[in-house]
């Protein structure tokens, strides 16, 4: 196992404050303290060359576990274990072999080109100078910027800056990524290639991902397996077809229909999600899929008609819900 | 070793990005120093002495002492407390760098750039204004010189890297350093020479660090210690720069306990 958790847990102490000034007085001698479970006891480990989706609101503890598998933060109890050292620990041994992206970090410097901190990146993980240009060209080739490597940081548009975190991130080829919300804030074409860009990654490299996003479209195309955290606890941890099979027992069926029918005849039918003509959109529970579709050919005249799972997204919805 | 070097390069770098900037601030330093040496040639006529100084020697110390602050009181290391509020720590944290280290280097590349450009405008000071100045040329009392300029420089740094470091504990990172700035400058010698204090206020003063920040470089400099007096001082400024040094190992390491890596 290349992640190993257990019993991992993060508290936070915060303190509230009124608002007003007489509040803000107070607020210098006296400070209700607050502790916010973060994460709450979670349990579970990944294999070499697995890419995992980690999903789940927002303040649900996503960032937080992050944090503490990179050796950002000090975790309140549990254990914690990547190619067997101790995060928080922070062996440099540890740290070059393990990359941490989050959609808003600055580690390029501002007025100097984004080549500046890359080649600092290379001197920082002491990477050889071959090596070096190879990622470097690899990376840029990839991700379209090579003819802006020299251009000053706070030149850059948001997107071409994201893209140049990336490479100083990945310069040194690590065998561990954690890429927290990767795709915030790109547009759509440039959402695509990044996922395109992490699947490759992940084959080429052989590298461990463990990756959070609020798009289930990053999840649903490159994740097999995905954690569902809710609140500091893990709700779900497994494969995500077998998530739709658990959590939704039922099939949506969308029906063309090629005549106009009276509304009342639909009246009669069970699980009506939505008319309009022409298109009808209703559930079925899985077990009765056959029944409820020769029972709809036979009473309407149909041009179309598909089966289909309900989206993921409606899925992790409901899981939410119930668990909150 | 390399990593640092890139980092002094880098910092170097930056600085010509802004060069008005970079221009105004030197022509800021040159006037402070034109100030304060009219003022004090006005004050001592030459052939006379105040407090034991006579024109010479005062106006060497005056020019002195905003040398060797341009050399050892310029430390960015504040900014650490920024770094933990903004959460850009993080950076820092994920790669293996030693944050103290990289400060230092930030440093480093700072102070070459500070003592390249001071000396260009000395020089040129000097050239024009031929100002009556002591010239030290026993070769162990301008080695003595450049050693305690680098303990003062290592034992700013630490103080300055300690204040940063309240930002683990409190955003207020701007109020304690500015009232450090205020007693500093007085304390270790910046205004005027310490030795016209009374005396047991002087010698109470020499227990503290900040004495050996301006004022015992330039006293070493200008040969008005003995060589006895050297020795105390540099043990006394090795105890603090130790202790200094401990205090900011602890307090890191009980700050990264509590550190949320917030923001981002």
């Amino acid at each position: 196992m290349v992640i190993s958790v257990s019993h991992l847990s993060k508290y936070y102490k915060t303190y509230q404050k009124e608002p007003g000034f007489l509040e803000s007085v107070k607020s210098l001698f006296s400070r209700r303290f607050e502790t916010i479970p973060a994460v709450d006891d979670i349990s579970f480990s990944i294999g070499e060359g697995e890419l995992v989706g980690f999903i789940g609101p927002n303040g649900a503890g996503k960032t937080t576990t992050l944090k503490c598998l990179s050796g950002l933060l000090y975790p309140t109890g549990g254990k914690v274990s990547v190619f067997g050292f101790t995060p928080w620990e922070r062996k440099y041994e540890f740290l070059s072999q393990i990359a941490l992206v989050m959609g808003q970090k600055n580690q390029l410097w501002w007025d100097l080109p984004a080549l500046e901190t890359f080649i600092l990146n290379k001197e920082i993980y002491e990477i050889s100078t071959k090596k070096f240009n190879e990622k470097l060209s690899e990376l840029s080739a990839l991700l379209k910027v090579d003819h802006l490597l020299k251009t000053p940081v706070r030149k850059l548009s948001l997107g071409e800056r994201m893209k140049m975190e990336l490479i100083a991130s990945l310069i040194h080829s690590p065998k561990v990524l954690f890429l927290d919300e990767p795709t915030l804030g790109l547009d759509v074409v440039m959402q695509q290639a990044l996922r395109d860009f992490i699947k490759e990654y992940n084959k080429s490299h052989h590298a461990t991902i463990i990756l959070t996003s609020h798009y289930m479209k990053d999840v649903e195309s490159l994740c097999k397996r995905i954690i569902i955290i809710s609140s500091g606890k893990i709700i779900f941890d497994g494969v995500l077809s077998s998530l739709i099979k658990q959590h939704s027992p039922y099939k949506l069926i969308k029906i063309i229909l090629k005549k106009e029918v009276d509304e009342s005849a639909l009246r009669a039918l069970d699980g009506v999600l939505n008319f309009q003509y022409p298109e009808l959109i209703l559930t079925s529970p899985n077990e009765k899929i056959s029944q409820v579709t020769s029972m709809l050919l036979k009473q309407f005249t149909i041009e179309d008609l598909t089966i289909q799972d309900p989206p993921i997204e409606d899925i992790i919805r409901q899981i939410f819900n119930r668990n909150q | 070793m390399n990593k640092y070097f890139r980092v002094a390069k880098l910092t170097w770098d930056e600085t010509f990005i802004y060069r008005l900037n970079f221009v105004m601030w030197r022509a800021r330093s040159i006037l402070q120093i034109l100030t304060l040496y009219f003022l004090w040639a006005s004050l001592i006529p030459s052939g006379t002495s105040i407090f034991g100084y006579n024109q010479t020697s005062m106006l060497t110390y005056i020019l002195g002492t905003s040398l060797v602050s341009s050399i050892v009181l310029s430390s960015r290391s504040h900014a650490v407390g920024d770094e933990i509020n903004s959460g850009n720590l993080s950076n820092f944290l994920l790669r293996p760098i030693n944050y103290f280290f990289y400060w230092f280097a930030r440093d480093i590349g700072d102070k070459t750039m500070n003592i390249i450009f001071a000396i260009v405008e000395l020089s040129l000071l000097f050239a024009i204004l031929r100002p009556p100045l002591f010239i030290q040329t026993e070769s162990l009392y301008l080695l003595l010189t450049f050693f305690a300029i680098i303990l003062a420089l290592i034992m700013y740094f630490l103080f300055n890297f300690l204040l940063g470091l309240i930002g683990f504990w409190s955003p207020e990172v701007w109020a304690p350093r500015f009232i450090f700035m205020i007693l500093l400058n007085f304390f270790a010698g910046g205004l005027f020479p310490l030795d016209i204090l009374p005396k047991f206020i002087f010698s109470f003063f020499q227990l503290l660090p900040f004495t050996y920040l301006l004022y015992f470089p330039i006293k070493i400099y200008l040969g008005q210690v003995t060589i006895i007096e050297i020795f105390t001082g540099i043990t006394i400024s090795l105890f603090w720069t130790m202790l200094l040094y401990m205090i900011v190992q602890y307090v890191w390491k009980k700050g990264l306990l509590i550190y949320t890596a917030q923001g981002r």
